[in-house]
């Protein structure tokens, strides 16, 4: 009973000098929770609510504008709009093509980076610099430029074809094509991802490498028992934001891809405005963003697995 | 003493600072109209370089604000939700003068003010039909969709519809129109092949009302489109974005032929960006489809009246002739015999815009386009 007690008080001491922190805490952070909850929170509150029929009040008047809106007619909600988007024959190409293309720029990404960083780590010299310096370009040239020059350079009339042609080789059009789409979202991925993979790396002390070199390791042993594992958070941030970025990505499939089947954040614009569809488009940054979420929690998973390692939770 | 004669002084001289401040504005008063375009930069440079300069040095008292430009109208759907808004609450909704794609939906939704026979009496040379078509809204140029071909390549361009299909199929990879939904030179096509399989009244209508059922007939002109994806630019069922890049594909010799707005390629051929030897032609049964482009005037705007009259200048000679002589190479929507000499001579004699084959009712428009993507490219 009395030990219960002391607990308590101690508790409660605690507590109190706890909770007076966390009423500071909570009203510094009030400014940014009050704009985001304003200005992003109201917003996909909104289209939530529009997706699910609520066609009236704040909602009106793109429902009078759009066209196939599914009001929810008296009912609590109606998910009528979501059957309308799945059952769509675009659909499952679309999704396929955004989680493949995803899937396979993250790969390529993460196999580019990871062979730069090791390069750049166990190797060094000019090679490796030259090479870390010609991926970091793309950081510095805007997507839209970047996407027209792909366009050009595989497209019918451009280096690409004309050069192999030129040696009698008939390769087919790439431009158009998944494959262009892969390429360009690479080519926009790799910078951020050597920065954080090398940075990676760099972090290894020489003194863990070298312990396993006298030890007898082999060079590939290395890189998988020490480095790789050793790398693991920069790793598994690199996977996450680039699928996440590739997924919701616009200007590389617009220029580059496909009419149809093409990913999401195409066929979102097309139906929010070339087809004046909001609804159904909201639908699909609904489905989009559940995707997204999947990989997100990933990134916190691992977030939370180095916080752990360091001691911090 | 000394302090309160300085203070007098000062006070004179702010008397007079704003008094000539305010003559100044009074001579500048000026009557402002809000301009917004959603379209190419085709039409932004006609209104930037060319029409409200010209406006405004014929009308001294006059100014034309074109702040809100819309680059290929990607947020129509926005500005209608906007112009809409403002109408429902009876406010300004910041816009005095529109010209896009949706002004005869806000018309026909009945959000456009009418304008009168005495404020824009040059209405009585457009053609009374152009006029309906706008339903409310003012139609003020005109343009076509043309064959563009490479003369070096096809001696004689197809005269109809069925013979341009055939020498598509004959000739694998040199055609090429793009998406319905990025362009209006691509849609036209389109609409064109789908417009073959259905009779003249079931082409008015779809031009003037909304009809949902009708568009099942669409289906023919889909499966022939459909038929034509290993045949046309690419060979893949994939088509160029937007009215821009099908005359990239035209200007480095992908293509032989391909559909284009007249204005863009007569621009084009002006600034060198087309070869010099290509040329245009229009096809017959159906023909490839045209028509005004329209000013609205929202209901709630502030500055109706100066609108008005913004739009009738648009609408007289001096502005006509801007149109049609001026870097657009545009269509007039007054008769031809009252252009200047040198314009006329740009038309065939008889040409009549109001004769142009119209493109469906915006959303009419938007469920074809979105039809298309369904039905057509990578299948």
């Amino acid at each position: 009973m009395s030990t219960a007690t002391t607990n308590q008080v101690a508790k409660e001491s605690f507590g109190s000098k706890d909770s007076k922190l966390s009423v500071l805490g909570f009203f510094m952070a009030l400014p940014p929770i009050l704009v985001l909850g304003t200005f992003i929170g109201l917003p996909i509150g909104l289209a939530f609510f529009l997706s699910l029929g609520y066609t009236g009040g704040l909602n009106e008047v793109i429902s009078i504008i759009g066209q196939d809106v599914r009001a929810r007619d008296g009912k609590l909600f109606t998910l009528q709009a979501y059957q309308d988007v799945i059952k769509d024959p675009r659909f499952l190409g679309d999704l396929r093509t955004t989680l493949l293309v995803s899937l396979f720029a993250t790969i390529l990404v993460l196999f580019f980076s990871i062979g730069i960083g090791l390069i750049q780590r166990l190797r060094g010299g000019k090679l490796s610099s030259l090479l870390t310096a010609l991926s970091l370009t793309p950081l510095f040239i805007p997507v839209v430029i970047s996407a027209w020059a792909l366009y050009t350079f595989y497209g019918g009339a451009g280096l690409y074809q004309t050069l192999l042609k030129s040696f009698g080789f008939d390769v087919p059009q790439i431009t158009s094509t998944v494959v262009a789409i892969v390429i360009g979202s690479v080519w926009t991925s790799l910078p951020f991802a050597i920065l954080m993979i090398t940075s990676g790396f760099q972090s290894i002390p020489n003194a863990l490498i070298e312990a396993a070199q006298d030890a007898g390791a082999g060079i590939v042993t290395i890189i998988r028992t020490v480095m790789l594992p050793l790398a693991f958070i920069p790793i598994v941030i690199v996977a996450t934001f680039t699928s996440i970025g590739v997924m919701g990505s616009f200007t590389i499939p617009f220029f580059l891809g496909p009419n149809q089947p093409t990913m999401f954040g195409v066929e979102i614009t097309n139906f929010f405005t070339a087809y004046n569809r909001p609804q159904q488009s909201i639908v699909m940054a609904f489905i989009v963003f559940l995707a997204a979420s999947g990989i997100a929690v990933m990134y916190i998973w691992a977030n939370f697995r180095s916080a752990k390692e360091s001691g911090r939770v | 003493m000394r302090n309160k004669k300085l203070g007098l002084a000062a006070g004179v001289v702010v008397a007079i600072a704003a008094l000539i401040a305010s003559a100044t504005q009074a001579t500048a008063a000026t009557f402002q109209v809000r301009l917004y375009v959603s379209a190419d930069t085709n039409v932004e440079k006609l209104y930037l370089n060319e029409l409200i300069p010209a406006f405004e040095a014929a009308n001294r008292n006059y100014k034309v604000d074109l702040s809100s430009f819309d680059l290929h109208g990607k947020n129509d759907a926005l500005t209608l939700a906007k112009i809409i808004a403002a109408s429902k609450t009876n406010k300004d909704p910041g816009v005095d003068v529109i010209d896009a794609g949706f002004n005869t939906q806000l018309g026909l939704s009945g959000y456009l003010t009418i304008p009168s026979a005495s404020r824009v009496p040059n209405l009585n040379n457009v053609p009374q039909s152009l006029i309906d078509m706008g339903k409310g809204a003012v139609p003020y140029r005109a343009s076509t969709v043309l064959l563009a071909y490479n003369p070096k390549v096809v001696a004689t361009p197809p005269k109809t519809l069925d013979d341009l299909i055939t020498w598509i199929k004959a000739n694998p990879g040199r055609f090429t129109y793009n998406v319905p939904s990025g362009g209006g030179s691509g849609y036209a096509f389109a609409q064109t092949v789908a417009d073959k399989f259905l009779t003249d009244a079931e082409r008015k209508t779809l031009v003037n009302e909304v009809n949902k059922p009708l568009q099942a007939k669409w289906k023919d002109g889909f499966a022939l489109l459909r038929s034509l994806n290993p045949y046309t630019y690419g060979k893949n069922g994939t088509y160029p974005s937007n009215n821009a890049a099908t005359l990239a594909l035209v200007a480095n010799g992908s293509v032989d032929m391909a559909t284009v707005w007249s204005d863009q390629f007569a621009s084009g051929l002006k600034a060198g960006t087309i070869p010099s030897y290509w040329k245009v032609a229009q096809i017959s049964n159906p023909a490839l489809t045209g028509g005004p482009s329209f000013l609205g005037i929202p209901k709630t705007s502030r500055n109706a009246i100066a609108a008005q009259r913004f739009i009738n200048w648009v609408l007289s000679p001096a502005g006509q002739n801007i149109i049609v002589g001026g870097s657009l190479n545009g269509y007039p929507v007054v008769p031809i015999t009252l252009l200047s000499a040198a314009n006329q001579d740009k038309f065939a004699v008889g040409t009549d815009v109001s004769t142009l084959r119209p493109g469906y009712l915006s959303s009419n428009a938007t469920d074809f386009k979105n039809a298309w993507a369904l039905e057509v490219p990578g299948k």
